[in-house]
């Protein structure tokens, strides 16, 4: 045949996908499970973004991406958005979570304690180079506490209504399948604050980063207080159909509550599905900061929701390598035509706007 | 009754990937889009195993009306061989038995990046438009509320100005592909990044047109027999791409959108874009049966 065979792109795109895949060699259970058992704050992150609370998934979803964490989001919300839901859990409260890890930057010490819980805050960061040369880095066995920590914590939030310090907003009850869910509804504003907080908690940890960060140097107005920061697992209670309620299991969630004392005190909030401090302090101040009377652009609630969603953001960002040669033909032609018509167009144009036509020429050089 | 006489075997994926529910509220979201010509629907758009920006709102589309019996063609830049347009059509074919095409008459659904083909859709054929941005007014308007609110109080006065400006500054309207339209006298839409050359060809054609835009959540659709208007000043003619002279080096057809090919000496040489159409020319004159179908230009004049 003397034309090209129409089937040479796909010839193409499967080996390009073939070299990719060959670089990463063989997949198997013993590389998921290293990854999942090796790597929790990176599943769990993954795990945040793609609001898919399934380890083994998030480990699987790492090794056949390389780590390409965009990749890996999109794998999972890919697999996510076509599972049927089969039932929706209670809602979770403060007082029932197990916490971990609870601190507040807003006083001393609270009621129920602060309780550091597992960080690297206080580590010194020191590449273990030995580890390179043969000897392994055994970590040093934790001392147990003259007490321990009580499982479950107060909310400091609820302490701070009581004195009547920050707004008790009565929340009304909703039937659980009345909550509104984004993957479900378009997102549309202004938002709802299930939508809102929803769309944080899916949130691009870098994004959320960028934008918070942006509030907190100085482009808002919220002065930002860490009030409460946990880490915890949270218990999933489900109904059974014959109206007992059991337990599904726990997630690890983190969430934070930051409080700005610029006009009074008032509350920003954000909780993900597992440990991501840096997330949800800037999400949370993002929040805080997208409630404020004229938001700094950077943090209005529509700027920062479309664009800290991971899996359009990098999405969009890396289809610009797709082929646009008919737009970029349809602009030259406009580009091109702009310099033949000219001599047709200074003919048209009556003397006593010469002067302005040759400004505006000017103007567009 | 037994319990497994009223459920399915498991499946990794539905029929057509999406589940039901998606599916639904995808007809629904359609049957509004075609029933307020013009008009952006919201919709939840579900992640889909491609990339957003990839042609994901299209695709959603194109699986919900999927059958088993449907037969399908998916062009990028008119072409069924450009690496997304396989990469589209490759997941078709693994998540639904449908029947693939390249020949635009045989095609019951048509998938298509930035262009339409040149052959006419008949009142049987839907075409799917892939949409980047679905908002005209994203230009003077860039948040998304407040450009819906426009919509509703059909405030284009902004949209206007622009285009004027244009006019002024340059001599003429530099608007290239994408380029804003009035849909049944009511809503401005954009046509997707096609080029001005294909814009006239939804005016009034046949066949239904839905334009998908999934990272951004939106759908709208140009019904069959629906006016579509490129925005123009009485006294300024909407000027389509100068393609009308133009011979394809391949095929020798002359008068369609063309690739334009940078020589070696500092020439270009022209190649049809509606890739399929042109093999149809080269197989004709290789002495192949084939049909080419009526086109909406005729030497390079549209065709009324």
């Amino acid at each position: 045949m003397a034309y090209v065979a129409t089937r040479g792109g796909e010839r193409a795109i499967e080996q390009s996908e073939r070299l990719y895949r060959e670089d990463l060699g063989r997949i198997d259970k013993t590389r998921v499970d290293a990854i999942a058992k090796s790597m929790p704050y990176l599943l769990d992150r993954v795990m945040g973004e793609a609001s898919l609370y399934a380890p083994e998934l998030a480990a699987l979803a790492l090794a056949q991406s390389g780590g390409d964490l965009y990749e890996a989001v999109l794998l999972l919300r890919a697999y996510r958005t076509t599972q049927p839901r089969l039932a929706i859990a209670e809602p979770v409260r403060q007082k029932d979570l197990f916490t971990v890890r609870r601190i507040s930057a807003a006083f001393k010490d609270i009621p129920g304690g602060q309780i550091l819980g597992p960080t690297l805050d206080y580590s010194h960061r020191l590449l273990n180079i030995d580890v390179l040369n043969g000897a392994d880095f055994v970590p040093e066995p934790v001392e147990q506490a003259a007490e321990p920590a009580p499982a479950t914590q107060p909310s400091l939030a609820d302490w701070q209504k009581a004195q009547g310090l920050i707004a008790d907003f009565q929340s009304e009850p909703v039937p659980l399948e009345e909550i509104p869910d984004v993957t479900r509804e378009p997102l549309l504003f202004p938002a709802s604050r299930a939508h809102k907080l929803q769309s944080l908690a899916r949130a691009d940890t870098g994004g959320t980063l960028a934008l918070g960060y942006s509030t907190m140097r100085g482009y808002g107005n919220v002065h930002p207080t860490v009030n409460e920061l946990r880490l915890a697992e949270a218990p999933v209670r489900i109904r059974h159909p014959r109206g007992t309620i059991f337990s599904a299991g726990r997630v690890r969630i983190s969430q934070a509550e930051i409080i700005s004392k610029a006009k009074g005190l008032q509350l920003g909030f954000s909780a993900t599905f597992g440990w991501n401090e840096v997330k949800v302090i800037a999400a949370a101040s993002l929040d805080l900061a997208s409630t404020q009377e004229k938001p700094h652009p950077a943090s209005n609630e529509e700027f920062v929701l479309y664009h800290t969603e991971p899996v359009e953001a990098s999405g969009f960002c890396i289809h610009f390598k797709l082929p646009h040669y008919v737009t970029f033909q349809s602009s030259l032609d406009a580009i091109r035509k702009v310099k033949t018509d000219k001599p047709a167009n200074k003919a048209a144009v009556p003397q006593a706007d010469a002067a302005r036509q040759a400004e505006l020429e000017k103007a567009m050089s | 009754m037994k319990l497994d006489q009223l459920t399915k075997p498991w499946a990794a994926f539905s029929y057509g990937f999406l589940d039901e529910s998606a599916k639904r509220e995808m007809r629904r979201r359609i049957l509004k889009a075609i029933a307020i010509p013009g008009y952006q629907v919201p919709y939840a758009s579900r992640e889909v195993p491609i990339a957003r920006g990839w042609g994901t709102g299209g695709l959603q589309v194109t699986l919900t009306l999927l059958k088993p019996a449907s037969v399908v063609k998916v062009i990028d830049q008119g072409a069924d061989d450009s690496v997304n347009a396989s990469s589209i059509r490759k997941f078709l074919r693994r998540v639904s038995s449908a029947k693939e095409t390249l020949d635009t008459l045989k095609a019951d659904i048509i998938q298509s990046r930035h262009r339409i083909p040149e052959e006419k859709l008949r009142e049987d054929q839907i075409l799917v438009l892939q949409v980047p941005n679905p908002e005209p007014l994203r230009p003077v308007q860039p948040d998304m509320s407040e450009a819906r609110v426009m919509h509703g109080d059909a405030d284009y006065g902004q949209l206007w100005l622009t285009l004027y400006e244009q006019l002024v500054r340059s001599g003429r309207i530099m608007q290239g592909s994408s380029y804003p339209s009035m849909v049944n006298g009511r809503h401005v839409m954009t046509p997707s990044p096609i080029p001005r050359w294909d814009v006239p060809k939804m005016h009034m054609a046949a066949n239904l047109t839905i334009l998908s835009a999934g990272r951004e959540k939106r759908i709208h659709a140009v019904p069959p027999y629906t006016r579509v208007e490129p925005l123009v000043f009485d006294d300024v003619p909407y000027r389509v791409e100068d393609h009308a002279d133009k011979t394809c080096y391949r095929s020798g057809a002359m008068g369609f959108f063309m690739n334009e090919l940078p020589q070696d000496d500092g020439s270009s040489s022209f190649e049809i874009s509606d890739s399929q159409y042109g093999v149809k020319h080269i197989q004709r004159r290789e002495g192949e049966a084939v049909t080419l179908g009526e086109t909406y230009y005729r030497e390079g004049r549209l065709e009324r």
